[in-house]
């Protein structure tokens, strides 16, 4: 009998004769699964099943969490006080670390070489952001500065002090820029909104609880003189004791300057523009008043 | 399949070569660290438009249901299908009364930002007032305070002599009624509320008395003088 060894052994072989693995022949692995435990069964029919005797236990009819039988309880007995007040309609930012933003940078989920915003991030998964849950965008935050080394030209709804300090000090530039409900589910999700044929929108000023910060070359606003913001950075760079890099004689100095017309959403496409994803095709509007009402 | 291996390794470091190359001019910093700056661009899932057999609605059919023959949905056609969906891309955009709306919908929720920073310009100097008037009718409170705490400090002290004196006058007046009576009355007997209003009556008479003599003592010269005068 001539016994030839195969390199798969027995199970290659069994492999091979078996049928293919489908939804229909899968089953748990044995030992994985345990039988459901059928209470009340035997010899203990007639018993309580494990629920003691009689009352809401038994019959599983619990009052409500925090009521205490019915005197007072606790959390009506204490006072409350108006910390948490409208907490259900205060606005959010999600906060974005720099280490965050560095990691995506390494892993290359985000481009450094052009201007990153919030549609890069999204689409980069380094951010969630739900529009219809009050989100108004995402904050940047410090922690990470000490490791973050990327130029970057980034454009987020709030900055720290020392966020902006740790980019700029990498010969990067921060926007802080406000975007309305609206354009910020379309910043988000570009695609969705294309799909639906409409034309792009303005983007809307914020209000006037925010517009103060939007218009502070120190918060880097995207509303703010851009004279003022290189002076707020020199200011900076002071402050932090660094040597703020000369980014006109950078090779990126094309992608670093680049900013979005406050009443943009997207870089490159302008208000009132109709994008097409079956045909790849821009629609822009030529009637004067569609002009006029797009460009102001 | 090593020798495929191989290749595609060899492949993938001649790219790696190529574009450290390429990427250098760009991020002189990683490339001289000897490191190479990949980018995952964004994959992102085909989207799965149905080109081939679109379903565009008849318009003057009775079974196309109502939201489908809306100017909305008309928009969401030539999204999805292009031109080839018959809908005028004229449509897309707003007609003349649509826009006249939004326009005046804007002039009334969104008003500019020049009218925006003046509103928040004039809020603040507002606030600024009330808070500067508030300021200055503390700094004006404070400065009178140490002559209020003065005045208050006095008055306690006044009330306090006063409460005193009358004590010392209760006393008296109690070891007078002893003295008179013999033995220690009670402040609230009738006997000794009628003592009390005899002193006072004497009192009073006595005082009469010295106001008349002092008049007289004080009316006398001025008397004699015109009388002087006169004669």
């Amino acid at each position: 009998m001539s016994f030839t060894k195969k390199p798969g052994g027995k199970a290659l072989d069994l492999l091979q004769h078996l049928p293919r693995i489908t939804l229909g022949n899968l089953r748990p692995e044995p030992g994985t699964r345990k039988p459901e435990k059928r209470r009340g069964r035997g010899q203990h029919g007639g018993n309580r099943s494990g629920r003691g005797h009689k009352g809401e236990r038994q019959r599983g009819n619990r009052p409500r969490l925090g009521f205490e039988g019915g005197q007072t309880p606790f959390y009506l007995a204490i006072p409350k006080y108006g910390y948490n007040e409208g907490h259900s309609r205060r606005p959010q930012y999600q906060p974005l670390t720099l280490r965050r933003l560095q990691y995506l940078i390494d892993l290359g989920r985000l481009d450094p070489t052009q201007p990153i915003d919030l549609t890069q991030m999204v689409n980069g998964r380094g951010v969630t952001i739900q529009p219809l849950k009050r989100d108004y965008g995402v904050q940047l935050v410090e922690e990470g500065a000490g490791v973050f080394a990327a130029k970057v030209n980034i454009e987020v709804q709030m900055a720290s002090e020392a966020a902006i300090a740790a980019i700029e000090r990498n010969g990067g530039i921060v926007t802080t820029g406000f975007y309305d409900p609206r354009s910020l589910a379309i910043l988000c999700k570009p695609v969705p909104f294309f799909i639906s044929g409409q034309p792009i929108p303005k983007r809307m000023f914020p209000g006037e609880d925010m517009v103060r910060y939007y218009t502070d070359a120190a918060n880097r606003g995207y509303l703010a003189d851009p004279g003022k913001i290189q002076k707020a950075r020199v200011a900076l760079a002071q402050k932090y004791g660094y040597v703020l890099p000369d980014i006109s004689k950078d090779e990126l100095f094309h992608m670093l300057s680049m900013r979005k017309d406050p009443r943009q959403i997207f870089f490159g496409l302008l208000p009132g523009w109709v994008v097409n994803m079956p045909e790849k095709k821009i629609l822009k509007p030529t009637d004067e008043k569609l002009l006029q009402y797009y460009s102001t | 399949m090593a020798a495929y291996m191989l290749c595609r390794r060899t492949a993938m470091f001649c790219w790696a070569i190529r574009g450290l190359s390429s990427i250098k001019s760009y991020i002189p910093v990683s490339a001289q660290c000897g490191l190479l700056q990949q980018i995952a661009h964004y994959n992102p899932k085909p989207l799965k438009l149905n080109l081939k057999n679109p379903y565009i609605p008849d318009k003057d059919s009775e079974n196309t249901p109502e939201w489908q023959k809306t100017a909305k949905y008309d928009r969401k056609l030539f999204g999805r299908y292009g031109f080839s969906s018959g809908v005028n891309p004229a449509e897309l955009w707003p007609s003349h009364a649509q826009l006249e709306e939004m326009i005046a919908e804007e002039r009334e929720w969104n008003p500019p930002l020049e009218v925006l920073l003046k509103n928040v310009e004039a809020k603040e100097m507002e606030a600024n007032a009330k808070r500067l008037g508030r300021e200055k009718l503390i700094a004006g409170n404070m400065a009178k305070m140490p002559k209020m705490v003065a005045d208050w400090r006095r008055e306690k002290r006044e009330a306090k002599l006063k409460l005193k004196e009358e004590k010392a006058r209760r006393d008296r007046l109690l070891a007078e009624a002893r003295e008179r009576f013999g033995y220690a009355l009670d402040p609230r007997s009738p006997k000794f509320l009628e003592m009390v209003s005899d002193i006072e009556k004497e009192e009073k008479k006595k005082k009469k008395l010295l106001k008349r003599r002092l008049k007289e003592e004080s009316f006398s010269p001025p008397a004699a003088s015109p009388a002087s005068s006169s004669s």
